[in-house]
């Protein structure tokens, strides 16, 4: 289904080691790779530590042992090193996390004009072009509260996009929204993989990590369980991926 | 007239205005006050001058209009509220910052000065800027009373941003930052915007607070509104006139803030609610 992709690895996190103030070790020991223009579907029963190694990929939480390499930069004390990565790494979250005080339009060329440099016209193009993309060009001058979950979202994804990021993380992107406006931001991410975004995502959405994935890891108490390909979902080796599918199917 | 809480809307209550009823409702007020007044100064036997009061003011001779000595007091007022309020804000972003920041250092300093400017009381506080650190410093009492005031209006103040900041949720610090942006851009962007809105009825209270507490400043001889006041009642013994005068005089500043707060808010809102509060 997808074109050629060079073998190296962008993602890179080896022995990571979370450790919550609470006392709870979120992440053992977990290793994994991920190359470019791959699709990896993280799944598992929450609590399993699947946000947790998302927000570490991006620095938004410390890991307390191991390395995370993000397209050669590594991410570790130095700061620069985290703003070099969270400008190449893009993230969607459950809530959205829209800017409330921001238009549509605000919110997108935000980061452009702050991070990026980009002139507000620059930007403006960027983002109308992006707003194309997600379906909703009319919505430029719309505050967030006015929109529905499914746009919201969309207008997220585009927001993420505008930075021209490298990889894409989606945490439970779809699991705050109703049924009927699952399929729209779905199709954005589908869009986005095959366009040869590297994508990681946590999601419940068996569809999508069939369709679309390639690669699935199935995650429990801070550590993989079992990993292959989209048709492990099928047919999973271990008993408690059995378990787990059962249950979400 | 939808008194309480629970109207559609809440909390964004659209209050209708009958325009008849409320000029009724102002009238009756004034009048009930009014006669409060007349009463109990007719008991103690009080002999009103109110005649006299004008020419404190302003008045009108050969050259036209000249301000009467009121009228300095309120400039001097003003010009000390203005750049107190200025100062106070600055005062109270920069230790609410402190107080948030990852710094020891920091944090213990803002600490130490929210505790003693809360835990001393301003008349103390304006002697002691003015008499022991003016002549070190060599600051005159208009310098040492805006000091005085901006220190002790933006410890409050700070404690206001502060919970402002704390409002807004974790998930807009992440949001930014995974768009790349740093702290600095992330306060000024994002955060300090949303938090402005919300605290802008604490801080309009506290900025009210900060006039009121200006007429303090008299005890240190700066020729503010209160100084002119005492001194205009030395000379006439017109002591109900003039106070009264002045408290309408601090009132107009009063309301005209917390007006301009309140047209302020209504546009902040926009998004919640784009025809306005």
């Amino acid at each position: 289904m997808k074109s050629e992709k060079p073998d190296k690895p962008i993602i890179v996190a080896e022995k990571i080691n979370k450790v919550y103030p609470n006392g709870i070790q979120a992440l053992i020991d977990f290793s994994i790779e991920v190359k470019r223009s791959e699709v990896l579907v993280v799944i598992g029963p929450s609590g399993s530590g699947k946000s947790t190694f998302l927000r570490c990929l991006n620095g938004l939480e410390d890991i307390d042992s191991g390395r995370i390499v993000i397209d050669g930069i590594p991410l570790d004390r130095n700061k620069n090193h985290r703003l070099e990565i969270r400008k190449e790494v893009g993230m969607v979250f459950q809530a959205f996390n829209l800017f409330p005080h921001l238009t549509v339009k605000e919110n997108i060329n935000l980061a452009q004009k702050l991070v990026r440099k980009k002139t507000g016209t620059e930007a403006t193009q960027t983002t109308m072009e992006l707003l194309g993309k997600v379906g909703m060009p009319e919505k430029a001058d719309t505050f967030p509260n006015h929109l529905s979950g499914g746009q919201q979202q969309r207008v997220a994804i585009a927001r993420a996009l505008a930075m021209k990021p490298k990889i894409m993380l989606f945490d439970e992107a779809t699991s705050a929204l109703d049924p009927e406006m699952i399929g729209e931001v779905l199709d954005v991410m589908k869009t986005l993989a095959r366009d040869g975004m590297t994508m990681v995502v946590v999601t419940h959405e068996m569809g999508f990590a069939r369709e679309v994935s390639d690669r699935v890891v199935f995650m429990e108490e801070g550590r993989i369980v079992e990993e292959g390909s989209a048709a492990m979902l099928e047919r999973p080796l271990k008993e408690r991926t059995k378990i787990f599918l059962n249950q979400v199917l | 007239m939808s008194l309480l809480f629970f109207t559609k809307n809440f909390p964004y209550v659209t209050e209708r205005h009958r325009p008849a009823l409320d000029a009724a409702k102002i009238v009756f007020a004034v009048a009930a006050v009014t006669w409060l007044a007349v009463r109990g100064t007719q008991t103690i036997g009080y002999h009103w001058q109110w005649y006299r009061i004008p020419r404190f003011i302003a008045s009108v001779d050969a050259n036209g209009l000249t301000p009467g000595p009121l009228i300095y007091g309120l400039g001097i007022t003003l010009m000390i509220c203005g750049i107190g309020l200025v100062l106070a804000m600055i005062f109270g972003l920069v230790a609410a910052l402190f107080r948030l920041s990852e710094s020891f250092l920091a944090r213990a300093t803002a600490r130490v000065y929210l505790e003693t400017i809360r835990n001393t009381p301003l008349l103390v506080q304006l002697f002691f800027i003015y008499f022991v650190l003016g002549p070190i410093l060599d600051i005159d009492n208009f310098t040492a009373a805006v000091l005085a005031l901006s220190l002790f209006e933006g410890a409050y103040i700070s404690e206001i941003i502060r919970a402002g900041i704390v409002s807004i949720h974790r998930s807009q610090w992440d949001a930014a930052y995974t768009l790349g942006l740093n702290g600095f851009q992330t306060y000024r962007h994002v955060i300090l915007p949303q938090a402005a809105r919300r605290i802008l009825p604490a801080l309009t209270g506290q900025s009210v607070s900060l006039i009121k507490d200006s007429a303090l400043v008299s005890t240190i001889a700066v020729y503010d509104l209160t100084m002119r006041a005492q001194e205009i009642i030395a000379e006439t013994y017109l002591a109900f006139e003039v106070w009264f005068t002045i408290a309408a005089m601090y009132l107009v500043l009063t309301v005209a803030l917390s007006f301009t707060a309140g047209r302020m808010e209504s546009r902040l809102w926009t998004d919640v609610n784009p025809g306005g509060l």
